[in-house]
């Protein structure tokens, strides 16, 4: 007689149909700006990046940009509706939205065919650094922007061996003004770069497969990362820059492809391969729920800034999650 | 014809007859005088006018008593003279007017005296003739105080005359003249207006005359109808006349605080009235019990143009002396109000004309007190609203109502005052809560059901252009005529359209919480409180008003429709049948809300089981059906932003169009083309498609609680049955969603997720009938040529050889035995493995297959579904389920390789439908074979003769006699229509699957019984249509067995070498079978 006290799971506030492919990537562009209502952008496997409206839950654009290819990663930059999209055609396209303009305006050319998804950390209302995947296997390229200089190219010491860098991470301390990076690499282990030293400041060695995902808090100066095994490692960083493995969680399932923390800090999502959205409690890394809706892998999750959550699959859906809305 | 156009020479003419009259004063005299008086000209007579004057005037003057006659003819002579002059000198005038007057005086009582009416008339007329004779300023004159007492004798013996009087002539001749003398008339006689001090002395003048003209024509005013609507209007328009002359506010706002001394003697001083503020308020107050009376008494006046006088009236009085009549503006108001709505148009018009100009003049709003006393109006209304609507008939109602739109045109945005106190918002929605009470007695509602699924082709009508005034009839309890109704959505229109639409929202949605009693009411108030204030249908008298600004609007129509689509305000019990009560019953709380609607019926908590009452469904159903136009008017209101509320309201509008009931899937319809109408799209259709997505999350995300959400699969339904291939992707992704689901429900639910895959199906096999009819076409052609080319046997020839014969036998013996399929193993095995390259080379690579339209992946899919659920436990599931085969078969008859694997894995449910099941799950199975017989004959044939055709034969042997023996009931019987139904399909079903010889006669067998004239004569037919197939199959073995049974010619051998043939069916004499074989042989030749 328990089982129906129990709360039904949760069910997603809606869904995004129409995407015709699989979705691997999105990002949200807060409703707070002038362009009126939110926005989601998403990525999908056949080379196209969708504008949905959350308020029509339609898609108001589409843009084409990728020849077709798989589109890996977006982001807007905060000055101006201007987006930026990775695809796997090795081009990085900043597209410029204003005023319904669907145009690129610039591009990088990549050198790495991977997975890996860029990162960038804006410095000054036009200025921004640019961490992507570099020419060689383990490298990371690091460019100023939009000059497209190359600041500096990252690669581990020859004996170390880390792989490719599966996931990037551009931070910056709030009292210090240095740059640094957070990579994940193939070998399972996470390394924090300081930019400006062009080093590797600490490296541990948590995951025995890829680090798949990885998002960090700045302010409680902890991180969690998730690779294509089964666990979850949330490490901090102390006063000397060095990573210290705090906790590991054991999934049931593995294979984990992104994971975010939401911008109020208080919970954090990961994508499963196991077709589940996972929702974790950030400070006690408690298992607050599982949402079971997609019926393929989930390929990218994403946070709003009020807290919305979305959730892009490989069944060529996107649901969006309205979680614990008044924490 | 005037003669005399000098003085000298009218003098000449009338002198003999002046001194004759002043001599003898006779009325021949008079007469006389008059006819000479004819004869001069006016000019003339203007010079000699004191001359002729005199001896009339003396006439009169001299004492003693006189004859009635002659003082009249005396009287009309003056008149005339009167009237053809004027009057230049100002003691004449003073003079003549006593003297008049004079005429009707009684010395002994305060009435006039008791004279013949003919000469009161006359006299009336005098009076009349002479002040309209005064020369320009001499009439001004005239009225200085010391006329006071004369004046005021007249005046008074006037409005005596029109009081007392019986004649309706001199009545309106007296008020006529007391117009006239009250410096009111209204003909153009008179030369100019006056200036403000000519006004003002007048009005002091006439202010002591005031006490006495209002009450006695509130006398008239008030008397019986029957007097006639003449009297009652130039009352009336005395009445406002004078009390707007001397109350204007205009004057009465310079009369100086101090009286002036008047410069006459003491007793008329007395007469005279100061119009101080006291007086004012004194006489205000005297005026309103007066006004009041009038009002009153006016409104209900039968005759409209008394009722127009009225309105004019209360214009005339709240126009010009708002504030010294400020007492009885509640009464004049009321009046106007009241007759804003009167059943004549004139009234009508006139009252909204006034309305609007008070509005544009800003009496009302303008005016503090005024709107106070509107309020207040407003407000006691309000508060007897609740017992004038429960004690008065529907024409009380009516008036009531009009009464109450009246004040809330009239208050315009005013309104508020009255609205933000709680006090009277309580009392006003409480009144409007009862009266809209329901009668939901009526049993039809709830058993009418919809049976027809087609009913949503309803397309929207271009010239709806008003939709929210089709409403649904319905039925009140505390009244019947439609007016009312009409009346009571005006007023929650206009308050919705100039109140506080958040307060009122807010308030009302309390009550809809509040009681389930409330809610149908509340509803009904939220729907029209919203198209009020979008504003579209009310006539604004108020043109500043602000509206709700849309943003606000859409926020508040958002509110409400949540609150309406609700679980527990959306989900109610509205039938009581098997299943969805079942599925009610697991949610205790619905049932809870449902069995408090009615607690007398079920007060007690303790059944475990509640039936909802008759009444509380055909509450319920109500309730959703206004809560259903409720939405439409929302879009109605809401126009094209509308649509930003369809992804949430569309869901459920199209669960109810859904619905069983026929009332509420009427309403969700019309609904939906309201929808359709406000947002712009051409048709249901067109609405659907466009918002498919917003229904398919909806479908799919409720697809995941159906246990909450049992009516899920009926909005699938409904989509998919108004809509189109282009709706094909989303549908696609969909039913992964249903077939997931019903994966996990096989037992729970099965029931109404076949009823899904029946409708997807239905709505597969339609949209892609084309490519499957015409392939289906091309096949039929290609397989009846094939068995004309090979099955046309060699025609009988008449000059027939021996040779001939014999190539005929050897051919047969040939054919018989690959028909028997003695030789044919290699053959067979041959032209299987040539077969599947032959359905490869459809597919346009036989390599890399294509990937699978979706159509056909989906088909896949429910067949597969539909193979384990035809071995279901209920009937109902298995005959559903019968027919989604049947459907599949249709739709991948396109796709052989997807096609027959899964019938070949179907097949041994279908033999054990076909074999041993229920009748009518029988008749389903025979009907899925003969569409699979259609799609892949090869593929059934050896199948269906081992595993079917053995026991259909059987079973058709062993019904016969029993039919052969029944009575015309029989053909009522299951076992009848078993029988019909094989008979009927195992012909097309023999040719399709082209059987083989050894099976045809294993049909023909059983079917030969069946041409007995003994059998029913549907069955006969049926039999026929048999034998008619097989003649195509095979038309010589036909022949063979139907002569066999009946001969009807003897056969003569083709060849002398041949043995006669002797043919059983010859020696039978008297067949039952011979009519039927004589037809079909007939057929054969």
């Amino acid at each position: 007689m328990a089982a129906p006290l129990l709360p039904p799971p949760p069910d997603p506030q809606f869904v995004l149909r129409g995407t015709q492919s699989a979705v691997n990537a999105l990002h949200f562009c807060g409703g707070t700006q002038a362009q009126g209502c939110p926005l989601l952008f998403s990525g999908s496997q056949s080379g196209l990046v969708h504008i949905w409206s959350l308020q029509t839950r339609r898609a108001v654009a589409t843009l084409d940009g990728h020849g077709g290819q798989s589109v890996t990663w977006l982001q807007t930059l905060p000055q101006g509706p201007q987006l930026l999209s990775q695809g796997r055609d090795l081009q990085l396209c900043l597209w410029d939205l204003a005023e319904g303009r669907n145009t690129i305006v610039d591009s990088v050319h990549l050198k790495s065919v991977g997975f890996c998804r860029s990162s960038i950390l804006v410095e000054e209302q036009l200025r921004w650094m640019l961490a992507v995947p570099g020419k060689d296997n383990d490298e990371v390229q690091i460019l100023e922007m939009p000059s497209k200089t190359s600041v500096c190219t990252l690669k581990p010491e020859a004996d170390a061996k880390p792989g490719m860098p599966m996931c990037l991470g551009l931070w910056q301390a709030d009292t210090s003004l240095r740059p640094l990076l957070l990579v994940g690499y193939e070998d399972g282990s996470v390394a924090l770069w300081d930019i400006s030293e062009r080093k590797v400041c600490s490296r541990i060695a948590c995951h025995g497969e890829p680090v798949m995902g990885l998002d960090f808090d700045s302010q409680k100066a902890r991180g969690i990362s998730g690779s294509a095994g089964k666990e979850l490692a949330v490490w901090s960083l102390d006063g000397q820059q060095a990573l210290q493995v705090r906790h590991i969680h054991e999934l049931t399932n593995p294979g984990i492809a992104d994971i975010m923390i939401r911008p109020d800090r208080k919970i954090l999502a990961t994508a499963g391969w196991d077709h589940r959205i996972r929702i974790f409690h950030w400070r006690t890394m408690k298992p607050l729920a599982v949402l079971a809706f997609h019926s393929a892998s989930v390929h990218c999750v994403a946070f709003a800034a009020d807290g919305l959550l979305a959730a892009g699959s490989k069944d060529q859906r996107i649901s969006i999650w309205s979680l614990y809305p008044h924490t | 014809m005037a003669v005399f156009d000098t003085p000298e020479e009218a003098f000449g003419v009338l002198r003999p007859v002046c001194v004759q009259l002043t001599k003898t004063q006779t009325v021949e005299n008079v007469e006389h005088l008059q006819t000479q008086l004819q004869a001069v000209s006016d000019s003339a007579l203007q010079e000699l006018q004191q001359y002729v004057l005199f001896p009339l005037r003396f006439t009169l003057k001299t004492p003693g008593p006189k004859r009635e006659s002659l003082i009249q003819s005396v009287v009309e002579c003056l008149t005339f003279v009167l009237s053809s002059t004027c009057v230049k000198e100002q003691e004449l005038l003073q003079e003549l007017f006593s003297e008049l007057s004079a005429c009707l005086y009684s010395p002994n009582s305060q009435k006039p005296a008791a004279v013949s009416e003919e000469l009161k008339l006359a006299v009336i007329r005098g009076l009349s003739t002479l002040m309209h004779s005064a020369y320009g300023d001499i009439i001004l004159t005239f009225y200085e105080p010391s006329i006071l007492p004369r004046l005021g004798f007249a005046v008074s013996l006037l409005l005596g005359l029109a009081e007392q009087e019986k004649s309706k002539q001199i009545k309106i001749a007296a008020l006529k003249c007391l117009q006239v003398l009250l410096f009111q008339c209204d003909c153009q006689d008179h030369p100019r207006s006056l200036d403000e001090i000519e006004q003002q002395q007048l009005g002091d003048l006439f202010a002591s005359f005031l006490p006495g003209i209002s009450t006695a024509l509130t006398r008239v005013i008030t008397g019986d109808f029957k007097q006639g609507h003449g009297i009652v209007v130039s009352s009336l328009k005395i009445f406002y006349k004078t009390v707007c002359f001397i109350m204007a506010d205009e004057q009465l706002r310079r009369i100086s605080k101090v009286q002036a001394k008047p410069a006459v003697e003491h007793k008329v001083a007395e007469l005279m009235v100061h119009r101080g503020a006291d007086w004012v308020k004194n006489t205000g107050d005297k005026l309103a019990i007066l006004i009041k009376k009038i009002t009153e008494c006016i409104s209900v006046h039968p005759h409209w143009k008394v009722r127009l006088e009225l309105v004019e009236l209360v214009e005339a009085l709240l126009l010009k002396c708002s504030q010294s009549l400020i007492e009885s503006a509640g009464s004049l108001l009321k009046a106007l109000v009241g007759l804003v709505n009167d059943e004549s148009p004139e009234v009508q018009s006139q009252c909204n004309k006034v309305l609007r100009h008070f509005a544009d003049q800003k009496v009302v709003v303008g005016n503090r007190a005024l709107a106070d006393i509107l309020s207040e109006s407003l407000h006691s209304l309000a508060t007897s609203l609740p017992r004038l609507m429960n004690s008065q008939d529907d024409q009380g109602k009516f008036s009531t109502l009009s009464l109450f739109l009246g004040y809330l045109k009239l208050l315009g945005p005013k309104v508020n005052f009255v609205l933000n106190s709680v006090a009277h918002l309580q009392r006003l929605a409480k009144a409007l809560i009862q009266v809209l009470e329901l009668d939901v007695a009526d049993v039809k509602i709830v058993e009418e059901r919809r049976w027809n699924a087609e009913d949503l082709d309803a397309s929207p009508n271009a010239s709806s252009a008003r939709p929210w005034n089709q409403v649904q009839r319905r039925y009140f309890r505390f009244f019947t005529d439609e007016r009312v109704f009409l009346l009571l959505r005006q007023v929650c229109q206009l308050l919705g359209y100039y109140g506080n639409l958040y307060l009122l929202v807010d308030h009302f949605m309390e009550l809809y919480h509040e009681s389930v009693v409330y809610r149908k009411q509340a509803a009904m108030i939220l729907n029209e409180l919203v198209t009020g204030a979008a504003g579209l249908e009310v006539e604004d008298l108020h043109e500043k008003h602000t509206e709700t600004s849309p943003e606000e609007l859409r926020e508040i129509v958002t509110s409400i429709l949540e609150e309406y689509i609700n679980q527990e305000n959306w989900y109610l019990v509205t039938c009581i049948e098997a299943e969805e009560g079942e599925e009610l019953k697991k949610q205790p709380c619905l049932q809870a809300i449902t069995s408090s609607v009615h607690t007398q019926v079920l007060s007690s908590p303790a059944f475990s089981k509640p039936s909802p009452t008759i009444c509380s469904m055909n509450s319920n159903i109500w309730q959703i059906c206004i809560q259903l136009e409720g939405i439409g008017q929302f879009a109605y209101a809401l126009g094209e932003d509308f649509r930003l509320l369809l992804m949430s309201a569309l869901y459920p509008v199209l669960e109810k169009a859904g619905d069983q009931t026929l009332l509420i899937s009427q309403v969700a319809t019309r609904t939906m083309v309201d929808i359709c109408n406000a947002c712009g799209y051409d048709s249901l259709q067109h609405l659907i498609n466009e918002n498919s997505d917003y229904l398919v999350n909806g479908i799919s995300l409720n697809l995941r609680h159906l246990a909450l959400h049992p009516h899920t699969p009926k909005v699938l339904e409904v989509m998919l049955r108004n809509s189109d291939a282009s709706l094909l992707p989303l549908v696609a992704d969909v039913v992964q969603d249903v077939l997931t689901t019903l994966d996990q429900f096989y037992d729970k639910r099965a029931a109404s997720f076949v009823s899904v895959l029946h409708a997807l199906l239905t709505a597969l096999a339609q949209w892609f009938s084309d490519t499957g009819d015409a392939e289906q076409l091309q096949e039929r052609s290609l397989e009846e040529e094939g068995s004309h080319s090979c099955q046309t046997p060699t025609p009988l020839e008449n000059s027939t050889t021996a040779e001939h014969v014999e190539q005929f036998v050897l051919n047969y013996l040939k054919e018989k035995d690959v028909a028997e399929g003695n030789v044919s193993d290699f053959d067979n095995e041959e032209e299987e493995l040539s077969d599947p390259p032959k359905v490869d080379e459809n597919d346009t690579l036989p390599d890399a297959e294509p990937p699978l339209p979706v159509q056909i992946q989906i088909a896949r899919d429910v067949m597969e579904r539909c193979i384990h659920l035809s071995s279901d436990k209920s009937l109902k599931i298995r005959l559903k389920v019968l027919d989604v085969l049947d459907l599949c078969v249709v739709v991948l008859q396109t796709h052989k390789n997807q096609l027959l694997p899964l019938a070949h894995r179907a097949w041994p449910s279908l033999v054990h439908r076909l074999t041993n099941d229920d009748p009518l799950a029988v008749l389903r199975a025979f009907k899925v074979l003969q569409t699979l017989g259609g799609k892949c004959g090869d593929f059934l044939r050896n199948r269906f003769c081992k595993d079917v055709l053995p026991k259909l034969a059987g079973s058709l042997v062993t019904q016969a006699p029993i039919s052969a023996r029944a009575g015309p009931v029989y053909s009522h019987t299951l076992a009848f229509k078993l029988q019909l139904a094989v008979l009927q399909g195992l012909g097309p079903l023999c040719q399709r699957l082209d059987l083989g010889e050894g099976d045809l006669n294993k049909v023909a067998d059983a079917c030969l019984i069946y041409l007995s004239t003994k059998q029913p004569v549907k069955l006969q037919e049926a039999a026929r249509s048999v034998f008619l197939h097989l003649m195509k199959v095979d038309p010589d073995s036909t022949w063979f067995l139907l002569n066999d049974l009946y001969c009807p010619l003897p056969l003569t051998p083709p060849h002398a070498s041949l043995h006669p043939v002797l043919l059983r069916g010859a020696s039978v004499q008297q067949s039952p079978y011979a009519t039927n074989v004589l037809r079909l042989l007939r057929e054969l030749q």
